[in-house]
């Protein structure tokens, strides 16, 4: 028997396979009267019919999920070399102590004596981001890293409307290899765009930015390295045609990885930065999140960070300061995603001083490993000593009318996550499709050797037997899907839901 | 070296395939003077690197200086809540690493485990809010609002082209952490928020509506259960917006309220937001958790963050994918609606493990033995000489508003009781109030110690008046 035709139940939604009455969790008896719904909530409207959830039994419900689980590349069965996302190890440690109930059960109303340790937990890991940032004052309020962008913007803004000088700097400078979420952020925050055509390597065209930027400067954001997997050499030069105009200067920290420990973006004359702890500090992605995105800033711009600040006090106490006039207020209510901050702090605590320079120094090896192990077979976009990821592309392929797409597929194949594809942008790589790879620090030399030694293959295959990169992958539940029709006849949800 | 796997010998074996003499050369594009020079101690002033015995002795002792929930009869709530979460979420959710050490799925072949629970998350989020499309998640309730808001005003960009429409209205009593958000991201977008405050009843006041819903507001929103903890007419709210046609966001801290009460299908909502910290999320001091975000079916294409939609593979199989990326950051970029790039998706996961858990009949159950257990409470707690209920006739769902006396809290902390949310900081007139949260987690023995504890502790104290 090769394949069978017998539907598994656990291959079916949950909605599926709900049968009328099976539970799976039981509340204990009810210890107070019970009460008539409609006189007990005074004539307020009720729903119709209850809301239709899946009725499962628990070993269905968790056989389910550990169904879906076996469907998912992770990084603790796959190697994932997914460029910008760095997709490092989590080490173990984090969830078993974030799953204490001092941590599960911490409610953000607990009288003040009753969340010293957590304060302290913060303060300590603002110090740590300040040090490796190189800037004097930390928020650790943004959820994610858009939203760390957003704050720095706002903050910029709010600092500009106390000069007088916030109804004329309405601009903000962004080099065309920019993640999208630059731009997006810029508009959100009330800005207008100004997009900065990089040189062929990525960097800055610094003649081309001294002719962009005026009083009409708000900022300029850069990612450092850039997402073309290069480090900018003239950062300083930069921050200071930046400052030369009374602008500032921020930097999009999404790829601190290569050089946390190296050099700190203060030193470069940064004005704000963000962190992408689920990136640099080994916070798990989640399947796409929660993150968490705190910012770093110079000491101008600290009266605008959101409230409440974290603060040790000098009897060694800690409290929350929320009396901050020129705060721009919050941005996500409480305290952020402090469940994520702790899994940060438990792994720089880790690290120490030490272990961060190492970490940008091992990722940076990986990257350029693979970069001159690979570079017959496949294009570097621009062979020069890169950072932590390195760009190729799939221009040698073309001519087999084998592209970006078709390798990433293929790698999957051999139980390979896919590196990122199409980013940087075409416009940016002369039309040749991106490959961005990013081993991380966390990878071993054997494992670089096997992703070394499959790439080869995938580049012979693609000359010798092109079909099978086409038909990729060829061991997985679900093929080459159709997702233009899941834009055009989206089905986003599964209709019993809703009967 | 923490968690690095390379030897050494492997190092200088990779050094010498790279064609470079060491480490340092592979930064060469850092000015030599901003180089970090390890021997200096003066800069990148972190500690030392502590093992993993260390590390948890180091937590152990933070956490020794803290207390939690479970520490009390703990009745605050105010936009995060003490629930039970089933240790099936967190044996799926935290310590399988099949989903948390796994990333946005962005190659659907290998990440139909993801898109699958997102879509059936999705669909959880229909069933309970009654709107047909609902997206992956974001950052959390007050962001899910702030991001209606924006959402709002650029669905009135289109649909009202010659008219300015720059106002946002927060009807009634919302939870003051969103309303600091969503002003925070209003200021930055230029759009003026306007407040309807609650009337004598803790519910909207329905003249101040009619009156601030001019045709410069692109949007309503209405948190129901409200911050005093009742519940809005949103029929009221509705009819009111009619006339200038604004849209009408819903908003809840608490959706296990959507098992029993009038959907924001049902009343005529646009988008529906809220927390979803209820649905089987930690507290973690307010989080990470999620928010929800839903909205009828024509707002579709305004809609912010990560949507799965189900499709077919080439072979004709059902499968799963994300759908609708020309509405977000990476395509449209300053053209997006929103610059969201993730979503909470492994939040998203401990609401669908945890309302599957209950399912149909538990999650009502759950509720229902909620609102018993507050009624129990409100007869209990008002019964007290010295406390007042604020909201005496107006319906409530798990929170609700009491007077006694100002500075009670540590009388009660005395007997392992940590009593409502004081209110002084709220509002003026609210000296002495404090807003009671139940859960299911709340035992008849906990509310009698709590009811006894405020007898004990007003004796000979005066009723406070509310003003």
């Amino acid at each position: 028997m090769t394949t069978t035709t017998i539907a598994n139940p656990a291959d079916a939604l949950l909605f599926e396979t709900s049968v009328e009455g099976r539970r799976c969790l039981r509340l204990p008896e009810l210890d107070v009267p019970k009460v008539d719904l409609k006189q007990a909530l005074k004539g307020a409207k009720l729903r119709q019919k209850p809301a239709n959830l899946p009725e499962v039994g628990e070993l269905d419900l968790v056989r389910h999920f550990k169904n879906l689980a076996q469907k998912n590349f992770s990084v603790d069965r796959n190697f994932y070399p997914l460029g910008s996302c760095t997709m490092k190890y989590n080490p173990k440690i984090n969830v078993t102590l974030l799953a204490q109930p001092g941590f599960t059960r911490a409610h953000p109303h607990l009288p003040l004596a009753d969340l010293q340790g957590h304060i302290e937990l913060m303060v300590n890991l603002e110090g740590y981001l300040r040090e490796v940032s190189g800037l004097p004052a930390v928020t650790l309020q943004p959820a994610a890293g858009a939203q760390g962008e957003m704050t720095g913007l706002m903050v910029i803004k709010a600092y500009f409307e106390e000069k007088g000088e916030g109804k004329t700097r309405t601009e903000i400078v962004i080099p065309d290899s920019a993640h999208g979420t630059n731009p997006a952020t810029a508009a959100l925050a009330g800005f207008k765009t100004v997009t900065l055509k990089g040189k062929p390597d990525g960097s800055v065209d610094l003649d081309l930015l001294k002719s962009l930027v005026g009083p009409q400067t708000a900022g300029m954001m850069i990612t450092n390295p850039s997402t073309l997997g290069l480090l900018e050499p003239n950062m300083v030069e930069i921050a200071k045609i930046l400052h030369g105009v009374g602008a500032q200067l921020y930097m999009d920290g999404a790829n601190m990885n290569a050089i946390q420990g190296i050099v700190r973006p203060g030193d470069y004359g940064v004005d704000v930065m963000h962190y992408n702890l689920h990136k640099t500090y080994s916070v798990p992605h989640g399947a796409g999140g929660p993150g968490a995105g705190p910012i770093a800033v110079a000491a101008h711009l600290e009266p605008y960070l959101p409230v409440p600040r974290p603060v040790r006090n000098e009897d060694g106490t800690f409290s929350l300061d929320y009396k901050r006039k020129k705060s721009i207020g919050k941005v996500r209510s409480f305290f952020g995603n402090y469940g994520a901050l702790v899994m940060a702090y438990i792994y720089m605590t880790q690290l120490g001083r030490e272990g961060v320079r190492r970490n940008a120094e091992n990722a940076v090896l990986n990257a350029n490993y693979l970069r001159v192990k690979l570079r017959n077979e496949f294009k570097v976009f621009t062979d020069r000593v890169c950072a932590h990821e390195v760009v190729f592309t799939d221009a040698i392929q073309a001519k087999n009318d084998i592209h970006a797409l078709d390798v990433a597929k293929r790698l999957i194949d051999y139980n390979i996550h896919p590196m990122t594809i199409y980013f940087p942008q075409a416009n940016v790589t002369n039309g040749e499709g991106a490959m961005m790879v990013e081993p991380t620090e966390t990878e071993s030399k054997q494992t670089l050797d096997f992703f070394i030694e499959v790439m080869k293959k995938i580049a012979q295959e693609t000359r010798e037997n092109p079909a099978l990169l086409k038909e990729a992958p060829h061991n997985m539940p679900v093929v080459r899907l159709d997702e233009v029709r899941a834009s055009t006849q989206p089905q986003l949800y599964c209709p019993m839901c809703m009967s | 070296m923490p968690f690095i796997q390379n030897t050494d010998a492997e190092r200088r074996e990779m050094l010498a395939a790279i064609g470079v003499k060491s480490i340092d050369d592979l930064f060469a594009d850092v000015p030599a003077n901003l180089r970090i020079n390890m021997a200096d101690a003066s800069r990148l002033k972190l500690p030392k690197g502590q093992g993993e015995l260390e590390v948890t002795r180091h937590i152990e002792g933070l956490l020794a200086k803290t207390k939690n929930a479970g520490d009390y009869a703990f009745f605050r709530g105010g936009g995060i809540y003490n629930h039970f979460v089933s240790t099936v979420v967190d044996h799926i959710a935290l310590f399988d690493s099949s989903f948390i050490t796994a990333y946005t799925p962005y190659q659907p072949e290998c990440s139909q485990g993801t898109l699958t629970f997102i879509f059936e998350f999705q669909s959880s989020i229909c069933a309970l809010t009654g709107l047909e499309v609902a997206n992956a998640s974001m950052y959390d309730g007050a962001s899910a609002l702030a991001e209606a808001m924006m959402m709002g005003k650029h669905v009135a960009e289109d649909k009202w082209r010659k008219e300015e429409r720059n106002t946002f209205v927060l009807a009634g009593a919302h939870n003051p952490e969103y309303e600091q958000v969503v002003r925070t991201y209003a200021d930055v977008a230029g759009l003026k928020v306007v407040n309807v405050p609650a009337g004598a009843d803790g519910r909207i006041d329905q003249d101040a509506l009619k009156k601030a819903l001019t045709r410069k507001v692109f949007a309503v929103a209405a948190q129901s259960p409200n911050y005093l903890g009742v519940i809005e007419d949103l029929d009221a709210v509705n009819a009111a917006r009619k006339e200038s046609e604004a849209l009408f966001v819903h908003c809840t801290t608490e959706p296990m309220s959507l098992a029993l009460l009038q959907t924001p299908g049902e009343a005529g909502a646009d988008i529906a937001v809220g927390e979803g910290q209820p649905l089987g999320n930690h507290q973690f001091l307010g989080g990470p958790a999620f928010g929800y975000f839903a909205a009828r079916k024509e707002h579709l294409r305004k809609m912010p963050g990560r949507i799965v939609s189900e499709t077919v593979d080439k072979n004709g199989k059902r499968a799963f994918a994300l759908a609708l990326a020309t509405r977000e950051q990476h395509i449209r970029r300053e053209k997006a609606t929103s610059n969201i790039c993730t979503n909470q998706s492994l939040c998203a996961l401990r609401a669908l493990i945890h309302l599957a858990a209950w399912g149909k009949n538990g999650f009502v159950e759950l509720a229902e033995h909620t609102v018993a257990k507050t009624q129990y409470a409100i007869k209990k707690l008002g019964a007290v000489d010295g406390v007042k209920l604020v909201y005496p006739n107006s319906p409530v769902f798990n929170e609700f508003v009491i007077q006694a006396a100002p500075g009670l809290e540590k009388k009660l902390l005395k007997k392992k009781i940590l009593g409502g949310l004081p209110l002084d900081k709220y509002g003026k007139g609210r000296k002495g109030q404090y807003l009671v949260a139940i859960t299911e987690v709340t035992t008849k023995a906990q509310i009698d110690a709590y009811a006894a504890a405020l007898a004990e502790a007003l004796k000979g104290k005066a009723v406070a008046s509310a003003k």
